[in-house]
């Protein structure tokens, strides 16, 4: 007997997701896994500043129940985690130590944190934010926090410490340009969003930039360029996203600063597709690579890779630019939007 | 303080030390003051590489039953333990070897199964193990090590208990077994973030830690035959009842004891009923398919009123049937089973405890009402392992028993007198003037063979006679619950017995007027009690293990009355929560 397809997403975000729905849709026989070492099912990422605030229960985070996985024959591995593939032979092989065998493969694997490298050397100090599990952990501390410093240059910072503040929290903020995400900040936007932030009573560090970091007996104290100390009893750190590819470098498989696809979002193998965060596609118009990043643009890409596995031939192009808007100051972006439920 | 009740399960396969570490692990819990039930179970095959399981319900309060769901899984063999996820408790824990050999195949790793909910901890075993002993052995004890790093045991105490447990081994076999122990704990320690919110409180035992002895059902009956000064054990091994003689035939002769490994199961009940001839408590213990043979001397056993003692530990049938798992389908075979209206004193014992009674009182029943004797246990009783107080030893009385004949009825010895009673003077061979015939055929008053309508007649009413007699001796069966308008009334017996009473127990603290009952003496039948309780419930309930319902079978004619029947033959012990659904369904 002929063995059956077996489609497999590493992934459980919108383009994980959608890539699975398609699969299914067009193929009701062949198996379909998703692989994601979160241990959370598929879940609102914007949402979790809210989560961790306490004002909405992880029964709402969820966008997808297990049992809808279930229902749908579609194989959810989560809590697991791929730490190599090999293309030639078609097999992943996970932390757990299992191989997994595959006929089609979907890389979704989104993006993780982004640490400036003037900054990795004091990164055990940092608190982050950009998973459930950071979240979940974070939650316990939050309310022994009175002092929180961030580090930030991304648009989820502007909203958490809009968050914190809500909370009662004193906020020192330092501002970085030069990481700003997912959007290049102009000299013009830092300043407007530094002005709306020392409204707010937020303490905004624009032009100066921390180079010694030291854990003390109440918390920690920043020492900048400019030799100003800040104190605070925890540090969030907030630089955007970064495709997560690091498992994929080395296997064969094109990589770049994300996972190298066409615009059919094709590797350089045929039965592997990379879709959302982690891919960086081809645009033949500018003949260059871009990043995607955003949730619709991930779930528009996971759609686009499993149709064009399945034979199709739709193309991604650049989302247009959409005026994004935190805290009142409008931004333009490129891939990132507000979404809307 | 919340109640500890949590079950645990060790999965592997034969010969990866499942069975030990659950003993290790059970002893020590019972050493910190838990309530223990353990149950293991293991492949049919005695070589080969099958499933082992030791199930493990550790509790600060009474526990009755094993508990059908589980919290912890450690599982030594992926696919093995993949079977178990069945299961397991929603937010249950799963600690599995992260670092094996080599890479599982798709499908064959346990960490590849793991649903939300489930909390997974893997811990590389096999790593540790090679580290701290040179091989994979001791995976086991490394598993030990996590487990109690997970769960907040103090190290120190669990070690001592490993080192009581393995005194009489090699010094490099404890010490390699501490080490793995230490490997594990540390580890995870150091490498585990505690994820799940499962800790062991302790239970209130002041300092001294609790003694309990740690035993199971086939333990607990050699217990109670030697506190009963059994004398000659005569058996055929068979699965489960096989502990038993090994037991004896190492303890047995200790005491002047003899045991004899017999040719076969009909030559065990041949030694078994010579030796209570000849005035020695005797006693063998078999299965479903011995248990066949037996019966036709065992109505020798009644007919010439010689004490025996059978045990007969029941599992899955007919036949051959499935020799290592658990069902109370004998019953019929333990009633009727044999020629003629031969019947004998059935025991069902409920548990460990009773395990250790109904041996010391299958003993004195025999010798006191000069016949045969039934214990049925099951393959579950026999392997479910309790931390028991230390149980009474039977006393003067029970330990002589027999009505000797007295010197004026030597004279014209009647060994088969119609008493009131029914029980007639006995003697002993070698009793001067005290011979008589015993014969399997019917007979008179001296043992005569003799087929008169009437002879027949008499000896049949007296032998049936003298069982009514059994029933001043053993205690009514309690009456759990509410006296009267019951919705459900639970009738059982056997092991199923605490799944039942957990099960009546629970129901009540949900508001369902539910009362349990169970006779420890199947035969003669306290049909009195039985039929009060009877008279006051709704719906009559008899949960048992068996295709038939026997238990139910047997009680209807004296109940006349309908019965509910809930019967399963899965191979596995009821559970309180199959019961409960059923009082549920009921209460509506
Ligand atoms: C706090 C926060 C707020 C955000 N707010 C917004 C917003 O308001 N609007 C918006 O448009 N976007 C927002 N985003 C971004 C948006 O969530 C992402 O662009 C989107 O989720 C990307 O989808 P994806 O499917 O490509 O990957 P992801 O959603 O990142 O999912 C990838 C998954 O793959 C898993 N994975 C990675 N490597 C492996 C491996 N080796 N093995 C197994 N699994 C692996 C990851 O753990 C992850 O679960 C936000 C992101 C964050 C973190």
């Amino acid at each position: 007997m002929q063995k059956k397809d077996h489609y497999v997403i590493i992934g459980n975000g919108p383009a994980g997701n959608r890539a699975s729905e398609i699969f299914r849709e067009n193929d009701k026989n062949a198996r379909v896994t998703i692989i994601s070492d979160e241990g959370f099912p598929f879940y609102y990422r914007h949402k979790l500043l809210d989560f961790l605030s306490g004002s909405i229960s992880d029964e709402s985070l969820q966008v997808k129940k297990h049992l809808d996985y279930k229902k749908n024959n579609i194989r959810l591995r989560l809590g697991q985690t791929v730490t190599k593939i090999d293309p030639a032979n078609r097999v992943l092989f996970l932390k757990h130590m299992e191989k997994i065998e595959y006929t089609s493969l979907i890389l979704a694997t989104g993006g993780t944190r982004s640490i400036l490298p003037s900054l990795a050397g004091f990164e055990k100090y940092f608190s982050f934010m950009t998973n459930y599990n950071e979240a979940l952990a974070l939650k316990p501390a939050l309310s022994g926090i009175k002092k929180a410093i961030v580090i930030g240059g991304d648009l989820i910072s502007i909203k958490f410490i809009k968050m914190l503040i809500n909370m009662g929290k004193d906020v020192s903020f330092f501002l970085c340009k030069e990481g700003f995400w997912p959007i290049e900040l102009t000299e013009k936007m830092s300043e407007n969003i530094a002005s709306r932030m020392k409204k707010e009573e937020i303490k905004t560090i624009l032009d100066d930039y921390p180079v010694n970091i030291f854990q003390t007996n109440a918390g920690y104290e920043i020492i900048t360029e400019n030799g100003e100390k800040i104190k605070g009893d925890i540090i969030f750190y907030f630089m955007g996203l970064k495709p997560d590819i690091d498992f994929i470098k080395g296997s064969g498989i094109d990589t770049a600063e994300g996972v190298l696809v066409d615009e059919y979002l094709k590797t350089n193998y045929k039965n592997i597709y990379a879709c959302g965060d982690c891919a960086q596609i081809y645009n033949p118009e500018f003949k260059d690579y871009w990043i995607s990043t955003g949730w619709d643009n991930a779930t528009l890409q996971g759609e686009t890779a499993a149709l064009n596995l399945l034979g199709e031939h739709k193309i991604i192009k650049p989302v247009p630019h959409k005026i994004f808007e935190v805290e009142g100051i409008k931004v333009n972006t490129s891939w990132w939007k507000e979404i809307q439920e | 303080m919340a109640e500890t009740d949590i079950v645990i399960e060790i999965c592997g396969s034969s010969g990866e030390g499942t069975i030990s570490a659950g003993e290790i692990l059970a002893r020590h819990m019972s050493r910190l003051g838990f309530e223990i039930l353990s149950f293991d179970s293991y492949p049919s095959e005695i070589r080969g590489f099958g499933k082992c399981v030791a199930h493990c319900r550790i509790s600060s309060k009474k526990i009755m039953s094993p508990g059908k769901y589980t919290d912890i899984l450690i599982a030594l063999n992926d696919i093995h333990s993949i079977s178990q996820l069945s299961s397991m408790k929603e937010n249950g824990i799963i600690i599995y070897d992260s670092n094996p050999l080599s890479f599982h195949e798709e499908d064959k790793s346990i960490a590849g199964w793991i649903e939300p909910g489930i909390t997974a901890y893997g811990i590389p075993f096999y790593k540790l193990s090679q580290k701290a002993a040179g091989n994979s052995r001791n995976r086991n004890i490394v598993a030990l090590g996590a487990f109690a790093a997970l769960f907040g045991i103090n190290d120190n105490g669990f070690k001592a208990s490993m080192e009581q447990r393995y005194a009489s081994k090699k010094k490099s076999i404890i010490e390699s077994n501490l080490n793995s122990f230490t490997e594990g704990f540390r580890w995870t320690k150091n490498n585990i973030t505690k994820l799940d919110n499962l800790f062991f409180k302790k239970p209130e035992t002041g300092n001294a830690p609790l003694k309990r002895l740690m035993m199971n059902g086939n333990q607990a009956v050699a217990m109670g035959a030697l506190d009963s000064n059994l004398h000659l054990y005569a058996g055929y091994p068979i699965t489960p009842a096989t502990k038993i003689m090994e037991i004896l035939a190492r303890e047995l002769p200790k005491k002047g004891g003899i045991m004899i490994q017999t040719e076969d199961e009909l030559s065990a009940i041949g030694h078994v009923i010579g030796a209570g001839f000849a005035g020695k408590r005797a006693m063998t213990a078999t299965s479903g398919p011995g248990f066949s043979l037996m019966t036709e001397l065992s109505g020798l056993s009644v007919m010439a009123e010689v004490p025996a003692v059978i045990v007969n530990s029941q599992r899955g049938g007919p036949s051959t049937g499935l020799p290592t798992k658990t069902e109370q389908s004998d019953l019929n075979l333990a009633l009727a089973g044999g020629s003629g209206d031969s019947r004998r004193i059935i025991l069902a014992p409920a548990d460990v405890e009773e395990c250790y009674k109904c041996a010391c009182l299958a003993f004195y029943l025999a010798e006191k009402f000069q016949t045969l004797v039934v214990i049925l246990l099951d393959f579950f009783l026999s392997n479910s392992i309790k931390n028991i107080k230390e149980p009474e030893k039977p006393d003067k009385k029970m330990l002589n028993a027999n009505l000797a004949p007295l010197q004026d009825e030597i004279k014209d010895y009647k060994r088969f007198k119609v008493t009131l009673n029914g029980i007639s003077p006995r003697s002993i061979p070698g009793t001067a003037g005290g011979m008589f015939i015993a014969t399997g055929l019917e007979h008179n008053e001296k043992g005569k063979p003799c087929y008169a309508a009437e002879t027949h007649k008499k000896m049949s009413d007296k032998r049936y006679r003298k069982l009514s007699g059994v029933l001043k001796e053993v205690p009514h069966p309690e009456w759990i619950g509410p006296k009267k308008n019951i919705k459900a009334g639970i009738l059982t017996w056997g092991s199923t017995a605490g799944a039942a009473h957990e099960a009546t127990l629970k129901a009540g603290e949900s508001g369902i007027r539910a009362a349990f009952m169970r006779p420890m003496l199947i035969s003669p039948l306290p049909v009195e009690q039985i039929k009060k309780f009877s008279d006051q419930c709704d719906v009559l309930l008899v949960p048992e293990l068996n295709y038939e319902g026997q238990f139910a079978g047997y009680i209807a004619k004296y109940l006349e009355r309908p019965i509910k029947r809930l019967n399963m033959v899965t191979g596995l012990p009821m559970s309180a929560e199959d019961i409960l659904d059923e009082i549920c369904k009921i209460a509506g």
